[in-house]
């Protein structure tokens, strides 16, 4: 098939972008096992998006392709647009704009017959004018119906059609900041590209602009690929519906289909990350899904002991670090406690600890001493933290005596990277 | 459908090519404009050559649209369920209540704020509710749009008062810290202000023209580590550092060597970050970066030694 910019299948394309984004070091060999021609393409399409964020390097075994964002000065998530490259054929065009140019008459429903003869005047206009057959054209109109645009009216044994109503939107600002911080958000820069006449007319000619008024700090652009399958998981949680997910384990590449109930969405403002916490009923657990590593969704029945099963897992946050729900060491429940010690002058180090406590309680045991102390299912999740606090650590006790071990190995391992005495 | 034509470039652009010709013919010069502004860059290649051979019969030879009405497009039903949630957000009272309407009253949130839960946010961030922050932030936001002085009082991070005329540039937002900075000309360097902190603010007397007031300077540093790939560390730290403007390159099958491009004011921050990853990474260059990690470990290891914890004694 010829090379076009747009795509039918959103998950390969998926997978490159976040290759190129995340591990920008990987060479063309590196990708090109299953087929050298798909990589030149994906590639091709997303040098075609992207623009100057894909950049090149030349490397001994050959150019690497990568994308580099410095997400702070990009008004707008570059990868939305990845979401706009939807391949469509000829025919789903044309019927697009001339199916709402028939239906935008004020006040008036159309049956197909009428809706067929109007096409037939639109397109009488050229010189080798298309001809649709009343299947297709009933079949896109169904479709439309089925996303909110189309309202489908039965009289009788006759359907009508009409344009759904026009409805007010919030001002480009709000779309503006909203689409980069809300989950989902890349249906905020669908409904700011103003396909839909609600967007104002000044507001869109002003987007380029207004698109300045915010700047994002700490802000992970890559979620925004998983954007389908939190859609699904959202509609599937509110519905209080069990979920059939297809996941890849990117270790073995392999694939495989779990059944669970999902029950809340949780997300890393440090990482990125999102996952989903679901109820597996295979296992009677409580389990975390990376949602990056979730290839589809697919709704299966309503949850008849939703309640309980939320009930459940609020009662087990206090006791999560992050997302993880099971220890290493096979305790039910880990301990772990440190004293931090500041100066005088480094008081922001206390409130640090306060503000970055999740789950933990700290103590203030004089003016120049803290200390924090949590019971979590699992301690090591915690150990990336707990290094940020390394030139003030007077003292840690871990449950789990193998973490304390690896904690200080890891330190004398540390000491001897950077050639202080006491390293290994 | 969430991956779907109708929000595509293409259809974008299509629209925008047919709103000007629905008024008046549009030549290939104006379609090429509006391809580039709107769709890929490859984009030029195929939507002017599919209307021009009418295989998309939309627009006559003469370059006028065979539409009677300016194309446009309800909102879909994801689109209004994602903004019921938008209006379920606490941040929205900072751009003032937004009104949906009735038409939004039988569609369901596409989530509400508790399905969503943001595990390692800072708990001390900004307060929504607090109606001095709002209205300083509606005011900042329309100094913005309409380019006025500010005349604003802010308490500095050590307590002191600090009174500063500044035109503000935008409003930065971490989703870490959950709180709101202002940058904006002021000055010699610029400034930056948290929202959370401004104790006063109400639009100058004084006229933007004659404002002297300078931008801050982005300080751009770069640091490079190398990392050896054992407990998963590429990926986290690959993860950890992506929103940055980075490069990676891979030194043999375990190691790795990464530059990160960082402003100056998150030194700091960034010496933290990569104290997290442990001995899987370490830091090359610059010397005074690798300086800032070993002083932190060194001061580690006198209380180690003080209180005989490192060495398994």
């Amino acid at each position: 098939m010829a090379y076009s910019e747009v795509v039918k299948n959103f998950n390969k394309i998926r997978q490159y972008m976040r290759s190129f984004y995340v591990y920008g070091f990987r060479s063309r060999s590196e990708y090109t096992e299953k087929s050298s021609r798909s990589y030149d393409d994906e590639r091709r399409r997303i040098e075609s998006w992207l623009g100057d964020y894909m950049q090149f390097r030349q490397a001994p075994d050959g150019r690497i392709a990568f994308i580099s964002i410095d997400s702070r000065r990009a008004a707008h998530n570059p990868m939305y647009k990845a979401w706009k490259a939807k391949s469509f054929t000829d025919g789903d065009i044309t019927l697009h704009f001339l199916l709402f140019d028939i239906l935008s008459t004020l006040g008036k429903i159309f049956s197909i017959k009428e809706i067929m003869n109007s096409l037939d005047g639109y397109l009488a206009q050229f010189k080798e004018p298309r001809v649709f057959d009343v299947s297709t054209v009933r079949k896109k109109l169904n479709e439309y119906a089925a996303e909110g645009l189309v309202n489908v009216e039965k009289r009788g044994r006759t359907a009508y059609y009409s344009r759904a109503d026009d409805v007010p939107v919030p001002c480009v600002d709000v779309l503006n900041y909203f689409s980069e911080v809300m989950p989902c958000g890349v249906i905020g820069s669908f409904i700011l590209d103003g396909q839909s006449g609600q967007v104002r007319q000044e507001d869109r000619e002003d987007r380029e602009e207004s698109g300045q008024h915010f700047a994002f700090k700490h802000h992970y652009i890559t979620g925004t690929l998983d954007s389908q399958v939190l859609y699904e998981l959202f509609s599937a949680i509110r519905e209080r519906r069990g979920v059939a997910l297809e996941t890849v384990n990117r270790d073995s590449d392999r694939t495989s289909e779990t059944r669970v109930i999902p029950l809340r969405i949780m997300i890393s403002v440090q990482s990125g990350r999102q996952y989903l916490m679901a109820y597996v009923p295979a296992h009677q657990k409580i389990t975390p899904f990376r949602a990056d590593n979730i290839l589809s969704v697919s709704h299966g029945e309503i949850c008849e002991n939703y309640d309980e099963l939320q009930c459940t897992f609020e009662g087990m946050r206090p006791h999560l670090w992050g997302v993880s729900t099971r220890s290493r060491s096979n305790q039910r429940m880990e301990r772990v406690e440190f004293t931090i010690r500041y100066a005088d002058d480094e008081q922001y180090i206390r409130e640090r600890l306060e503000r970055e406590k999740r789950c933990g309680t700290v103590e203030h045991i004089d003016e120049n001493t803290s200390r924090f102390t949590a019971d979590v299912f699992d301690a090591w999740e915690m150990i990336p933290w707990i290094r940020t606090f390394i030139c003030r650590i007077t003292d840690i006790h871990f449950s789990d005596s193998r973490l304390e071990e690896q904690f200080w190995q890891d330190i004398r391992e540390m000491y001897a990277l950077y050639g202080l005495e006491g390293g290994n | 459908m969430f991956f779907s034509e109708l929000y595509s470039a293409y259809y974008v652009t299509v629209a925008n090519v047919l709103r000007e010709a629905v008024t008046r013919p549009v030549s290939q010069e104006d379609i090429r404009i509006i391809v580039e502004k709107y769709a890929f860059g490859e984009s030029i290649l195929s939507i002017p050559t599919a209307l021009k051979e009418e295989r998309w019969p939309l627009l006559r030879p003469d370059g006028t649209a065979v539409l009677k009405h300016q194309p446009s497009m309800p909102l879909t039903t994801m689109e209004k369920r994602w903004l019921k949630s938008v209006a379920c957000d606490p941040r929205i009272k900072l751009f003032g209540e937004i009104d949906l309407g009735p038409d939004f009253d039988g569609v369901e949130p596409l989530f509400l704020p508790e399905d969503v839960i943001v595990f390692d946010r800072f708990t001390d961030g900004d307060d929504y509710t607090d109606e001095t922050y709002i209205a300083n932030f509606r005011l900042i936001l329309d100094a913005i749009r309409k380019k006025y002085l500010l005349d604003i009082e802010s308490l500095s991070g050590r307590g002191r008062m600090i009174k500063q005329t500044v035109l503000p540039r935008c409003l930065e937002y971490s989703e870490k810290d959950d709180k709101f900075r202002l940058r904006g000309a002021c000055g010699r360097f610029g400034s930056t202000l948290n929202l959370g902190r401004i104790v006063s603010c109400r639009a100058s007397e004084e006229k933007t023209g004659a404002f002297s007031g300078k931008d801050r300077a982005v300080r751009s540093r770069t640091v490079t580590f190398q990392l050896v790939d054992e407990r998963k560390a590429l990926e986290r730290v690959l993860l950890h550092f992506a929103h940055f403007e980075k490069s990676a390159e891979k030194l043999d099958d375990k190691h790795y060597s990464v530059t990160i491009h960082y402003d100056k004011e998150d030194e700091t921050e960034l010496v933290i970050r990569i104290l997290s990853f442990g001995p899987l990474i370490r830091v090359t260059t610059p010397q005074h970066f690798v300086d800032l990690i070993k002083q932190r470990l060194a001061d580690q290891r006198s209380i180690d030694q003080i209180d005989h914890k490192s060495c398994g004694q």
